[in-house]
């Protein structure tokens, strides 16, 4: 019963890690590029979640979608002042790139929020459903099917618009998609915008259960890179899967080790499927 | 004699005769000395991310491997960190051995994640194991008279020329290899690894050693840094920050691949940060590291190469017209 | 044949589920020149791979001077003498020319010796004139000539040489076709991907023919200029034109 409890945590706070990580696999798929400072776009969207409840007296679920907008907004200034120009750039360029805006976007945080931890409170938030044995919580229920929404969203936006088809087309050969009369620039624009976006929604999903402080990036970080790897960077469904995946291994790994080792666990399995399978466990051979 | 040697031996005598002219328990000395360390850090870095060109996000690991190993040994058996820097050593290289077996067929982002999570991994084994790393409160290095035997001293004047030695060091072993066979395969590696095996590079036995021999180095220099600061922590020896991202921004900063880079980087750098600590910190935490990011990424988008890239494309154009 | 030095049975490829060797067998003699043709796809380029270890072999054998060297990595095949040179021409192309040629002398030599040697090998493809400019600065047949001479470095029994002649003119081929004679007189044994069919039918001694990853035909020039089944698949447009 415990176990199954765990696997049903696990599955709930795995649907928001999908979410979270979808951002960043979309951002390689689209454009190569490992955008190491994705997890400070979630801390981003946490406080504008966290800033629309205590200005606006808006419940976070809503937030979340103003979270989303104006982060979106702020990745396409991203995208075209800053990683625009190491597209073609040698690795070491991008890798670095992105890890000096994982600095500044924490530390300008730290500036203009303060370091201390903050919290919002709903209703729900300590609510829980009873189903036979089992309890399921209300936050990390909503937060979950708050992701699900979002991931149908992106997958009818990715499908069936004509952007989504767009930037499809950008990811497998920019070149050839321009010669078409798509604007690769914008595409990637949008792509970046999308991903750091998504990212941000899914920080403020989590507001009811997860305090919010500057540095809350860092808790994440290794977390996503884990999802993404593996199911394969660049695989929007890998990271669905991938997010199952970690949210389960960290439920169950949660009832052998204390809080701290749960990382190591997961730093172990992301060091495994790296080695052993770097093009991802779910992925193809693409 | 070649110029860049001239400039070598200049930068060397000044460095050795500086020191005489500044207050030796002053601040001025305590930061040349931390940019010497770093330098020299940043060196070790080199071997693996300038000449193997594999940009390592964990160098973190090796550096904390020394600093604990020697401090531990200290705490426990009373053993002298020169003993201590050497088992550090083995065991940063040894640890670099293990990396390289995961990360081999690793490039570019995934390696650098790779070593990210390696580094993150011993940041939490020393923070959840109080027992032997004295958890996240941190560990300190006993007091004890001035002596070179336990390498410890109240001035900063012996550590000024432990860590300029070990720079000398450090630079010294960069150049050999770089000019030796080994340098010639990792650029070979480089810059095409199926064509390097064709013609009989085992690639994945001279990217082990440039590893082996940048982790052992960088064990060392942990053990050089505790014996200086006396105490540290997880964060400080095994943090992304403030040791992996740094001692690959040096580099970056002045020039990968180059001997002179890290020199420049660290120069650069480390004196900025304590400029930038000095003057902003006063009640506003992270505007001095939030100025180091900006940095980090003009120098990206301004200048990848380096500083000393536009130094050295000078001078070869003046030594063509010289020679015409 | 017993005095065969490279000894290929029943070679297969695959990749996923594409079959890119089929079966393929073939015995090469010391000092021969073998030409090996085939249509585009025919997997020339792959078999090459597989031979120097760059690919991994799924079944069969591959043995060199009698030692088997299937499941052996490049640089333990390039050590017991068998290199190639790359189709698309893959030199370290921000190193000098001359530190180009010296990787493959330091597979059997010290760093001193090696210089020497590369530089021996650079001369006798003609590029002792351009030793200290960079790879990437060169054109494409010098480049090709660099690869060529980085492989000889390498102190081979047996070289595979990938299109070397390709974008040389008539005057530069004749140069590069007197070349490789010259290096089977030295006791080379050399097996050549071309598309020039003249260049192929004067150079070889012996042809093998792939298509779609199998061995279809096997013989003299003469023969394989007569073989239906390969003029069919293969010669019908381009030599006969």
């Amino acid at each position: 019963m415990v176990v199954i409890q765990a696997l049903v945590d696990g599955i709930l706070i795995g649907g928001v890690y999908a979410v979270v990580s979808i951002g960043l696999t979309l951002v390689f798929g689209v454009m190569g590029i490992v955008n190491f400072a994705q997890a400070e776009f979630l801390m981003l969207g946490m406080f504008v979640g966290y800033l629309a409840w205590a200005w606006l007296g808006l419940d976070p679920l809503i937030g979340s979608v103003i979270a989303f907008a104006v982060v979106f907004a702020l990745g396409c200034v991203v995208q075209h002042t800053l990683i625009r120009r190491v597209l073609r750039a040698p690795p070491v360029a991008q890798i670095f790139l992105t890890v000096g805006l994982l600095i500044v976007i924490e530390n300008a945080a730290l500036l203009g929020f303060g370091s201390q931890f903050r919290s919002v409170t709903t209703p729900y938030q300590t609510s829980a459903l009873r189903l036979g044995d089992l309890f399921i919580s209300v936050p990390y229920l909503a937060a979950f099917l708050m992701s699900v929404v979002s991931g149908l969203a992106l997958w009818l936006f990715m499908n069936r618009s004509w952007y989504g088809r767009a930037m499809r087309a950008t990811a497998q050969d920019g070149m050839a998609a321009s010669l078409m009369g798509i604007d690769a620039d914008r595409m990637r624009r949008i792509a970046f915008g999308l991903g750091v976006g998504l990212t941000a929604f899914g920080g403020a999903v989590i507001l009811p259960y997860f305090t919010v402080h500057p540095t809350v990036g860092a808790q994440f970080v290794v977390l996503m890179f884990t999802v993404v790897v593996l199911g394969g960077l660049g695989s929007v469904a890998g990271a669905i899967v991938g997010g199952q995946a970690v949210g389960i291994i960290q439920s169950l790994s949660a009832m052998a080790f204390p809080v701290q080792l749960q990382n190591l666990v997961l730093f172990l399995v992301f060091i495994t499927v790296l080695a052993l399978r770097p093009q991802g466990l779910v992925g193809g051979a693409r | 004699m070649r110029p860049s040697l001239v400039l070598a031996a200049v930068a060397l005598t000044v460095a050795a005769l500086l020191p005489l002219t500044l207050d030796p328990a002053g601040y001025l000395i305590r930061v040349l000395t931390v940019t010497l360390l770093f330098a020299a850090m940043s060196q070790a870095w080199n071997i693996v991310g300038g000449l193997a060109n594999q940009m390592s996000l964990g160098h973190a690991a090796f550096f904390g491997i020394g600093a604990y190993t020697s401090t531990i040994l200290l705490v426990n058996y009373g053993l002298s960190p020169w003993i201590g820097m050497l088992a550090g050593a083995a065991l940063g290289a040894a640890f670099a051995a293990l990396v390289s077996v995961p990360t081999m067929g690793l490039r570019g982002h995934y390696f650098a994640l790779a070593t990210l999570a390696f580094g993150e991994v011993m940041r939490v084994i020393a923070n959840s194991w109080p027992s032997l790393t004295g958890g996240p409160a941190g560990i300190s290095v006993p007091f004890a008279p001035d002596s070179l035997l336990m390498l410890q001293f109240k001035s900063t004047l012996p550590y000024y020329y432990l860590m300029l030695a070990a720079l000398v060091l450090v630079t010294a072993v960069f150049v050999v290899t770089k000019a030796g066979a080994l340098g010639y395969r990792l650029r070979a590696v480089k810059e095409n690894p199926d064509a390097a095996e064709v013609v009989g590079v085992d690639t994945a036995r001279v990217k082990t050693i440039a590893a082996v021999m940048s982790g052992g180095i960088m064990a060392a220099l942990g053990t050089a840094y505790a014996q200086f600061t006396f105490f540290f922590d997880p964060e400080t020896v095994f943090g992304l920050g403030p040791i992996s991202i740094r001692v690959a921004l040096i580099a970056i900063l002045g020039g990968i691949g180059t001997a002179a880079g890290p020199i420049v980087g660290a120069f650069v750098i480390i004196p900025l940060e304590e400029l930038a600590n000095s003057w902003l910190s006063a009640g506003t935490a992270g505007l001095s590291q939030l100025v180091y990011g900006i940095l980090l990424m003009l120098i990206i988008l301004v200048q990848p190469r380096g500083l000393v890239a536009p130094v050295e494309a000078l001078a070869a154009r003046w030594r063509t017209r010289r020679a015409r | 044949m017993t005095d065969a030095v490279l000894a290929v049975a029943n070679l297969s490829k695959q990749f996923g589920g594409l079959q890119a060797l089929r079966d393929v067998s073939f015995t090469v003699a010391a000092g021969e020149i073998l030409g090996l043709i085939g249509p585009n796809g025919a997997g020339k380029t792959t078999l090459f791979n597989t031979l120097v270890g760059i690919h991994k072999v799924s079944a069969g054998s591959i043995r060199l001077e009698g030692r088997e060297i299937a499941g052996r990595k490049p640089h333990r095949i390039a050590a017991l003498g068998l290199t190639k040179t790359f189709q698309n021409v893959a030199l370290f192309m921000d190193m000098s020319v001359l530190d180009n040629v010296l990787v493959g002398a330091l597979l059997r030599q010290d760093l001193r010796s090696a210089r020497v040697t590369a530089a021996a090998c650079l001369d006798r493809v003609g590029l002792g004139a351009v030793l200290h400019k960079r790879a990437g600065d060169l054109s494409f047949p010098e480049r090709a000539r660099v690869e060529l001479a980085r492989a000889l470095a390498t102190g081979p029994r047996v070289i595979l040489l990938d299109e070397v002649m390709a974008a040389l003119n008539a005057v530069e081929m004749d140069a590069i076709m007197g070349l490789i004679r010259s290096l089977r007189a030295d006791g080379l044994t050399i097996i050549v991907v071309e598309h020039h069919m003249r260049a192929i039918m004067t150079l070889c001694d012996r042809i093998v023919v792939l298509n779609f990853g199998q061995k279809i035909a096997e013989g003299s020039p003469a023969a394989i200029a007569r073989d239906p089944q390969v003029v069919r698949a293969y010669l019908g447009r381009e030599y006969q034109a």
